[in-house]
């Protein structure tokens, strides 16, 4: 075993690696891989080439996260040796499998997701916890890119080997990069064509992108009924989409009339300003042609931890004002970092919003006892499992709407849904190595901190359900609470829009030494979460 | 008063179980209709069929629904699960597409129909049985205006979706002529990724169908298309697909004769009167303007997809003469009427229309 000494040696030049113990499961480890690969090989000649498609592929990453738990949580090497020899155990018989080759057929399918799922959550044990070991890390992930790109070369990457292929890039670049990692910045994506082409896509293959925006849109249509003017700000307002079908839905208003004037401040944040612009551009013309009487502004984010400034937005007398808060990315890869979101939140009472509405990804709700007990809700390894769950999801639906659009769904892949699991996969890491973790969702925080549900309409969850059947009928609409709605396929939830009204401000207290502002003073709000910076009064205020 | 038996509502028909001539029924005293051949059998009134279906849109769906569940809320003595289980089985294949419907828009009609009027044809009968007159017209209101809530929702949800898609269409066309412009030259596909051209072609087709198609072809073929596993999956156009695209060609034209599409001139109960001025110029005006930027575009599109032997698409494109006759919108179809917004309510209408009526004709 020629390779198996080559690690040998090596093993001995790992750093950071605790001890020599470790170093020798570890060889192990390899050498049981070893073994494995020869009969992989042959094991993949039994498979039918064309058509092993994995149908429900998030259906078996749930059952082994979640079944399985107890043999995969255990620490890196024994992850290792454990998941191996789980699957050593299928491979040590290859011609009994060779007997049954239906049966081997399934049995392998599920048993080469269940091995790449496995070998993933092993490398992300590795780059964190308390045994953290990059070298390992590197190891699996070289061993990973061989299962994919070998399923590649024989016939076709199925939809679990291609969504793996995107996760082991992630984590690579977790190791590369920057080990703070946000993975590849997003500014050359954006705005090309190849970007926008793939968004389209997405957003006629699948409900994701729509079901925020419509949900949004009708509240805020709802709550701005009878206002002479609306203004919103818009937190991440990427290509304008959102608003495109919001104007429309203005001049057509039943009851006739003019439609009221509608003013945008989009938050830019970085060097973004400029592609703001243009969208802000955009929609001008759209709103010209739709004939909505519309104006815009740009408003930007503090440069270091891009916090939101209240100030720098222009109110006028007499508007309905709205803050959307549409936070998974679309055709950027990264969201605002935790403190900008709550930066940008905390102000809505500073604004005189009477709406906030709010975008975000949904987690699982938590099994109970289904979950692991070992794994903790903040770890990276919870996170990173949770992207999984999600994009596996994900993957599915967009399989099952569209089986024979492959290349579509390919071009979907890699241009959007890669990036964006870079992206979740970095900020996951980033979180969890800083210690900076924020817990549960952002839902849950603005509730905490006083902000009022406003009740979701009959007609938006209609609007909604009907949005959905628009698409294949796994996708499914949820009311929770009386604010919100979450859009999930099969067991999986995806995605929530929920709307909120600000806090009452509190009786304003004397006030501070500065420049009298025609603001009312802004709720200091009790961010439960000790991991936020807290926000002094005179943050709110220029200079 | 209203015979239990006798008549049903054409979907009920279509769809419940209870075709089969029975003799001779008689009615139990547990409300069920048992045949009286040696072999009881239940008898699926429309009745009965109706509690059915409302206990299982209460339950959220025919594929959330179990028979315990359902005989759980419908609470009527004497119906066994076997009952239940085979009559869901047929309502959820009935809920897939029949094929004796070809016409798409009726089919969604009669889902909407069945789903939604039913509740009103339960009011109906038990009006005259159990309730005294205002509380059985309050009732009858009641369904009336969650039916007309239910088409008010689909019909902003159509123009929405439209307006969506009308301005990613523009940012679309901004980006690729930009880029053209960048390289001077037309579409090179080595510049955009060759697999690229092929989607930027398949997504313009697509929604070339979304914007000229009109609203309702747009609702009414996505629901059919993803309802309708076997034949129509040719929204986007890979080099190895199939002839569908030429199917989707087939359904623009089809639409266009489609009963359920009214006079124009009609007066609808949906007033869209004040949006009428507006929504021509408007659209006119767009239209011509993304003419003359399809005619731009498509030659050399249309060269690579001759290139690659993408038959296919080409087949679609031809389908669609304003583009092989690039600017030119004289062609007859339903995609040139210059108020696109226009048609498809008026479908609706006829939609509406025929609920309505169908609602009342118990």
């Amino acid at each position: 075993m020629l390779l198996m000494e080559v690690i040998m040696e090596e093993a001995g030049a790992f750093s950071g690696c605790s001890s020599t113990t470790a170093v020798g499961d570890r060889a192990n480890f390899m050498y049981d891989w070893n073994e494995w690969e020869t009969v992989s090989a042959e094991e993949w000649a039994l498979l039918p080439s064309a058509g092993v498609v994995a149908d429900d592929f998030h259906e078996l990453v749930e059952a082994m996260m979640f079944s399985t738990g107890d043999d995969v949580f255990q620490g890196p090497s024994a992850v290792g040796l454990e998941s191996v020899s789980h699957t050593a155990s299928y491979n040590s018989s290859p011609s009994s499998m060779a007997s049954s080759e239906d049966e081997a057929a399934v049995v392998s399918r599920d048993d080469k997701g269940a091995r790449l799922v496995d070998l993933l959550v092993a490398a992300a044990e590795a780059l964190e916890g308390p045994q953290k070991c990059p070298e390992l890390a590197r190891v699996i992930l070289v061993r990973l890119k061989e299962l994919v790109s070998q399923a590649a070369a024989t016939g076709g990457a199925t939809s679990m080997e291609r969504l793996a292929a995107h996760f082991t890039d992630a984590l690579q670049g977790l190791l590369d990069g920057d080990v703070g990692g946000g993975g590849r910045r997003k500014g050359s994506v954006r705005h090309s064509a190849d970007a926008l082409t793939a968004f389209q896509l997405l957003q006629d293959m699948s409900p994701y992108v729509k079901f925020g925006h419509f949900t949004a849109n009708q509240a805020i249509l709802e709550a701005s009924a009878g206002e002479r003017r609306v203004h919103i700000v818009d937190y991440d307002i990427a290509e304008g989409v959102q608003w495109a079908s919001l104007m429309q839905a203005l001049v057509s208003r039943p009851g006739g009339g003019p439609p009221p004037h509608l003013r945008i401040t989009a938050v830019s944040r970085g060097g973004g300003s400029r592609a703001v612009q243009e969208t802000g551009r955009r929609l001008a013309a759209f709103a010209s042609s739709v004939g909505q009487p519309f104006s815009f502004s740009q408003v930007r984010l503090e440069p270091d931890g891009e916090r939101f400034r209240p100030a720098g937005v222009r109110l006028v007398k007499g508007e309905a004002v709205v803050m959307n808060c549409i936070l998974p990315p679309t055709t950027t890869t990264s969201s605002g970092s935790t403190q900008s979101v709550a930066s940008f939140l905390s102000c809505a009472a500073a604004i005189g919003a009477r709406l906030v509405t709010l975008v975000e990804e949904e987690a699982e709700e938590t099994p109970g006892e289904a979950e692991p007990v070992v794994e903790q809700k903040g770890s990276f390894v919870g996170r990173f499992m949770g992207e999984l769950r999600r994009y596996s999801a994900m993957w599915d639906s967009l399989e099952a709407g569209f089986p024979m659009q492959g290349r579509a769904r390919g071009v979907v892949e890699r241009v959007i849904l890669g990036p964006w699991i870079a992206g979740a996969v970095g900020r996951a890491y980033k979180e969890a190595v800083s210690g900076e973790q924020k817990e549960g969702r952002w839902g849950e925080w603005m509730a905490a901190a006083g902000f009022g549900r406003v009740e979701m309409s009959c007609f938006n969850h209609s609007q909604a359900k009907l949005l959905l059947g628009l698409f294949n009928d796994g996708y499914r609409v949820e009311e929770e609470g009386c604010n919100k709605l979450v859009l999930g396929w099969k067991t999986s939830r995806l995605l929530s829009a929920s709307v909120w009204k600000p806090p009452l401000p509190p009786p304003p207290p004397p006030p501070p030494c500065l420049d009298s502002s025609p603001l009312p003073l802004p709720l200091p709000l009790p961010l439960p979460l000790g991991a936020f910076d807290s926000y002094e009064i005179s943050d709110f205020f220029y200079d | 008063m209203f015979p239990a038996a006798s008549r049903k509502p054409p979907s009920t028909s279509m769809n419940s179980a209870s075709h089969e001539r029975s003799p001779m029924c008689v009615q139990g005293d547990s409300g069920l209709v048992l045949t009286t051949d040696p072999k009881p059998r239940l008898r699926w009134t429309a009745e009965l069929h109706d509690r059915f279906v409302d206990a299982v849109n209460q339950l959220g769906g025919p594929d959330k629904a179990t028979p315990k569940t359902i005989m759980r809320v419908m609470g009527v003595k004497g119906l066994t699960l076997y009952h239940l289980k085979s009559h869901l089985q047929k309502f959820r294949l009935g809920k897939q597409p029949h094929r004796e419907f070809n016409d798409p828009s009726l089919k969604e009609a009669m889902d909407l129909h069945r789903n939604t009027a039913s509740s009103s044809r339960i009011m109906g009968r038990s009006m005259n049985e159990s309730l005294h007159g205002t509380e059985a017209l309050r009732m009858q209101m009641e369904v009336h205006r969650r039916l007309h809530e239910q088409l008010e929702v689909q019909k902003h949800l159509q123009i929405r979706i439209e307006a969506q898609g009308k301005y990613m269409q523009s940012i679309l066309e901004k980006a690729y002529q930009t880029l053209a412009a960048d390289q001077g030259l037309g579409y090179n596909k080595d510049q955009v990724g060759g697999d690229q051209v092929g989607f930027v072609q398949d997504t313009m087709g697509f929604h070339d169908l979304q914007l000229f198609g009109g609203g309702d072809l747009h609702l009414d073929n996505l629901h059919q298309v993803h309802l309708n596993q076997p034949l129509d999956h040719g929204l986007y156009l890979t080099p190895n697909d199939h002839p569908s695209s030429a199917l989707i060609g087939k359904k623009i034209m089809a639409t266009s004769h489609d009963p359920y599409i009214t006079n124009p001139n009609e007066k609808s109960p949906f007033n869209w009167d004040d949006e009428d001025d507006d929504d021509d110029n408007l659209h006119v005006g767009k239209q011509e303007e993304l003419h003359q930027n399809i005619g731009n575009i498509a030659p050399g599109l249309i060269d690579a997809a001759a290139a690659n032997g993408r038959r296919m698409v080409v087949d679609v494109y031809e389908a669609k003469p304003m583009i092989s006759n690039a600017g030119g919108s004289e062609g007859s179809t339903k995609m040139d009427r210059p108020s696109p917004l226009r048609d498809h309510p008026l479908s609706m209408e006829g939609i509406n229309a025929m609920l309505i009526g169908g609602s009342f004709a118990q």
